[in-house]
């Protein structure tokens, strides 16, 4: 079964996961601009992180024939941050218009203050004007108000809501997503919030349609392996197999083609993988012969 | 043979209408980013990275041609690294600028700008890219800025860059293993230095039991270096027949750079010759075999 990963922090992760990934059908991931995990000096570190994106990650991601995209955005925590946040928002424009840069995000609410609510409508003005979806990232904390305040917010924008990925679902944000059109993601983790069991039955329960599944594995306790793992569970508790690769395959590219960037047909094979090609001199191999891996 | 050592000296770019006139179709669509630049050129690095996807990745065709002082091969060139070269000339980019663009470029971008050097003047910005250039192993990357075109040529033989980075180009062109034909003219910049570092690197190969860049038969016979000529002689019986086709065409080189060679070459020619299954090698060895 093939899985596109929508959601992922590979800057956070070991060459190994790449691996596993790839043996587990993982053939394309997302990896969304975010937090890492402490508060960040100068806009030159924000340019740094989203050249990698653009850069290291992808030939990292490619040399396990993984197709590596992107989206660009100041994360919520950080939009609070009063002293970057103007310059960050400032060079946004030319990483929205990279290649493999397929949405605006993770934009969205986190502490819920109003600054963040500023920035989160900015950059829905942001990729209106680079043509992008937007993957918006609800508050773990207050999740039900939080949600409910993104969902004003993009309405006072008037954003499409076709456009919109509600990120980090559960069973309850459901009832005030299900008809208004956006799409709805549900983070899978090993011990907190959502789970594969859970995420099971709300797919009996409400079907797969606008629904995506992801990892949002990152520097934490978190597992990249959580989306095959649901897969399996799902087929164990009845769901058609075609429906399951609906959910981890199609989904994501429907929703992130409408960047006009990625379709169905350019996935259908694995990245090229060249593993004697460097990436500014550098290579995943640390000297291993290329020929023997 | 000896390497020419020139001041550096700018030659003139070609003119943005040749180079509109390549477009066709997306002239019109190119014409207006660049009446956005021309209104806000600070603007190019968002306008770049969009470049593939807006104008495609397709090859613009057209076979080598002749552009000012440059021969670009058209059958390499996409229709994207035409509108980049477009754009960049036409907007007479700073080198500030252009290096801006590469240094935050993604892998598309970086390619774009090493073609787009083929249509700019040879100035610090080129010296400044081929120094980018060195420190990849990306192929895109090196294919861009050394092959399908004579730009590494046009580079050396102004002097814009040193003999050195020359040699240091063309060392990571055999280690990538790249096809020296399409580096239009490069034979000009044989020397006996890079022959050298051709020769270690074969050798090296040979020691670790991996294959040997076969162009380097070629450029040995450009530029004789020690273990040269018994390397040539012997490279016309090795089982590969392109190792034995580069060869036989080294042989050829060296000899026309040394006629005290020839009876002994012939020797060789003559009794290869009814052994060499190749209709192309046996061409070059009746050359050889004949005065």
């Amino acid at each position: 079964m093939l899985i596109f990963e929508p959601h992922i922090h590979m800057f956070s992760r070991v060459t190994d996961d790449y691996e596993q990934l790839s043996l587990a059908g993982v053939r394309a991931l997302l990896e969304p601009a975010f937090w890492l995990g402490q508060n960040r000096t100068s806009v030159g570190t924000f340019i740094d992180y989203y050249e990698t994106l653009i850069g290291w990650e992808r030939h990292r991601a490619q040399q396990f024939g993984i197709h590596h995209f992107c989206t660009m955005g100041l994360n919520p925590r950080e939009a609070n941050d009063n002293s970057i946040n103007r310059d960050v928002l400032a060079i946004l424009p030319r990483y929205c218009e990279k290649d493999s840069c397929i949405g605006v995000g993770e934009i969205g609410l986190d502490d819920q203050t109003k600054t963040e609510e500023i920035m989160m409508s900015e950059q829905l003005e942001l990729a209106r004007n680079h043509d992008l979806p937007v993957l918006v990232h609800t508050p773990h904390r207050d999740k039900m108000k939080g949600f409910q305040r993104c969902i004003a917010i993009v309405k006072e924008a008037n954003f499409p809501m076709e456009r919109v990925l509600l990120d980090h679902g559960n069973e309850e944000t459901i009832k005030i997503t299900r008809d208004l059109g956006c799409w709805s993601g549900f983070s899978i983790y090993p011990n907190t919030k959502m789970d594969p069991a859970r995420m099971v039955s709300i797919v009996l329960e409400y079907g797969i349609e606008r629904f995506v599944i992801n990892s949002a594995a990152d520097w934490g306790v978190s597992d990249p392996m959580m989306v095959p793992r649901t897969c399996v569970k799902l087929e164990q508790a009845g769901v058609p197999r075609e429906k399951v690769e609906q959910l981890v395959w199609n989904n994501p590219i429907d929703f992130f083609a409408q960047s006009g960037r990625i379709n169905a047909e350019m996935l259908a094979q694995p990245a090229s993988a060249n593993l004697r090609e460097t990436f500014d001199g550098n290579s995943v191999l640390r000297g291993q012969d290329p020929d023997k891996m | 043979m000896t390497q020419l050592q020139r001041p550096s000296m700018v030659f003139a770019p070609m003119s943005t209408a040749e180079l509109r006139a390549l477009l066709g179709p997306a002239a019109e669509q190119a014409d207006e980013i660049l009446a956005t630049l021309r209104t806000n050129r600070s603007r190019l690095p968002v306008a770049f990275p969009g470049l593939p996807r807006r104008f495609g990745k397709a090859v613009a065709g057209g076979g080598q041609r002749l552009f000012g002082e440059a021969t670009v091969d058209l059958d390499a060139f996409r229709t994207c690294d035409l509108v980049a070269a477009y754009l960049v000339t036409s907007l007479d980019a700073t080198e500030e600028e252009v290096l801006d663009v590469f240094a935050h470029g993604d892998i598309e971008e970086r390619a774009m700008l090493f073609r787009c050097l083929n249509f700019m003047p040879l100035s610090s910005t080129t010296s400044r890219l081929f120094g980018e250039a060195l420190r990849t192993n990306i192929v895109l990357h090196l294919e861009a800025a050394m092959c399908d075109s004579d730009l590494l040529a046009r580079t050396l033989k102004s002097g814009t860059i040193d003999a050195d980075t020359g040699n240091r180009l063309l060392l990571k062109f055999a280690f990538i293993g790249m096809d020296l034909t399409r580096a239009l003219n490069i034979e000009s910049h044989a020397n006996a230095t890079l022959s050298t570092m051709l020769q270690d690197l074969a050798t090296e190969r040979e020691a670790a039991g991996r294959s040997v860049w076969k162009h380097t038969y070629r450029m040995l016979g450009h530029a004789v270096c020690p273990g040269a000529l018994g390397r040539l002689i012997g490279g016309l019986e090795h089982g590969d027949d392109g190792v034995r086709h580069a060869a036989a065409d080294g042989l050829l080189a060296m000899r026309n750079n040394d006629s005290k060679l020839q009876p002994l070459l012939a020797q060789f020619a003559q009794e290869r010759l009814p052994r060499e299954p190749r209709e192309t090698v046996r061409e070059l060895l009746q050359q050889l075999a004949t005065n």
